[in-house]
């Protein structure tokens, strides 16, 4: 039986303070680049417990988590080289490595690996994080999504659980929830542009 | 697929969740430099970043911060707070031993300081009360040890009112366990305690505080007793100072 675990809907205080920070994201991306220890280490002050609760979320194991966290560290210590200063964003990319780095351990836990996945590896490469808007994870637009989110239905909520914590495929979500695939699909749709429409983003008229 | 069909399955894109055809029209799209894909797949990161931060706070254990440091190579020195810790300890306890056995001295030299005290003002007093005798128009003479086989010397005086003063030379220590016990032996009589005390070796001074009867009292002695002192003599009279010959 699935067990539905809703999102949290708080607004963390981790998340406030790298809000706080963005704006020294570039420089800290320059001394990551200069190989500078301490660069490391503000680093992980500053996005350090944001992605420990995330890969804690998906793998809800604390020890996994912290191998994960490492990492995920590791890899960004080893990839900033290509990370533009100027023009990426630091605080998505380093998210979406950690959250990579839990999905692939869950995935290999459950012994999942899907078709046609698509390689996280190459997902989460630093030339991917250029040109995102500096304030992706700022605190308006994080209230404007927890408002919207808020508004989807239960099921719509699930997919998007599904997609985002345990990476599922959504062909592996109609399998786990029995449902045609169709109608999986028109969840996710549906629940993606409430999001995306409350967030304004809906770039492309 | 135009951009436009796209839209929907950018965030699944950007996830690593998409599969299918949709999947390869946006890597084909972006294969070509689409900019409206490239653009939406921008939008739909941020958004998902945003979505990823809600999760709960955890925290992690304090050592991850110092395996990630390590992981490049950063030697963590330890926990200098523990290291300071453990030597601000073991400061405190050197110098709380430091100050016990200073105590222990200074208590020490107290106590010697104490006891020399009370020597000098013992021997004060006696001198005190020597001079009170030797001055006193009332006091009587006696003589003990002039005979050859008496090593011990000196002299006794007796007042009526202030008691007897034996002053000795060449007089032994009493040796261990041992003292010298003075006693007041009236005419005819049984010999009476008058008090003990010890030669330094060459010299002693004792005084018997308190009136005596001149008319009755015959002789002055002094024998070796236990340090305990005796009723009665034990031993024979090693000063012996006949009264009013």
């Amino acid at each position: 039986m699935l067990l539905l675990r809703l999102l949290p809907v708080g607004l963390t205080f981790g998340v406030l303070q790298v809000v706080l920070r963005l704006a020294d994201d570039a420089d800290l991306v320059r001394r990551l680049k200069a190989r500078d220890p301490k660069a490391m280490s503000d680093l992980y002050d500053r996005y350090g417990r944001l992605a420990y609760s995330l890969i804690h979320r998906v793998v809800r194991n604390p020890s996994a988590a912290e191998d994960l966290l490492q990492e995920t560290f590791m890899r960004v210590w080893n990839r900033v080289g290509s990370f533009d200063a100027e023009r990426g964003a630091l605080g998505p990319w380093v998210l979406a490595v950690a959250r990579n780095r839990a999905i692939d351990y869950l995935r290999s836990v459950d012994g999942r690996m899907q078709a046609g996945a698509v390689d996280l590896d190459r997902l989460e490469h630093p030339a991917q994080f250029s040109d995102i808007d500096n304030s992706a994870l700022a605190i308006d637009r994080i209230r404007r999504l927890k408002s919207a989110f808020e508004k989807l239905t239960p099921n719509q909520r699930l997919v998007i659980e599904l997609a985002y914590y345990e990476g599922m495929s959504q062909t592996e979500m109609a399998e786990r929830l029995k449902q045609p695939l169709g109608t999986v699909k028109t969840w996710t749709r549906s629940a993606l542009k409430i999001l995306r429409d409350e967030l304004g983003e809906a770039a492309i008229a | 697929m135009t951009c436009l069909e796209l839209q929907d399955a950018y965030e699944l894109y950007a996830l690593g969740v998409l599969e299918g055809g949709e999947k390869a029209e946006i890597d084909a799209h972006l294969a070509r430099g689409c900019e409206d894909c490239r653009k939406g797949l921008a939008d739909a990161r941020a958004m998902n970043a945003a979505l990823l931060s809600f999760v709960p706070e955890e925290y992690p254990s304090a050592r991850l911060k110092r395996r990630v440091m390590e992981g490049i190579g950063v030697r963590h020195p330890g926990p200098w707070w523990g290291w300071m810790g453990a030597l601000a300890a073991a400061l405190m306890l050197i110098v709380a031993l430091w100050l016990a056995v200073q105590e222990r001295e200074r208590t020490a030299e107290l106590a010697a300081a104490r006891r020399t005290l009370m020597q000098v003002d013992a021997e004060r007093d006696r001198l005190t009360q020597a001079l009170r005798f030797l001055s006193d128009p009332q006091t009587v003479p006696a003589s003990f040890g002039k005979g050859p086989a008496a090593p011990p010397r000196g002299y006794v005086f007796l007042h009526p009112q202030l008691g007897v003063l034996l002053i000795a030379s060449n007089l032994p220590a009493a040796g261990q366990g041992k003292a010298y016990e003075m006693w007041v032996i009236p005419k005819g009589g049984a010999p009476r305690p008058a008090g003990l005390f010890q030669s330094d070796g060459a010299r002693a001074v004792h005084i018997l505080n308190g009136p005596i009867d001149l008319a009755t009292l015959g002789v002055v002695a002094v024998t070796v007793e236990p340090e305990a002192g005796s009723a009665a003599p034990t031993s024979q009279p090693i000063i012996a100072a006949p009264v009013g010959t």
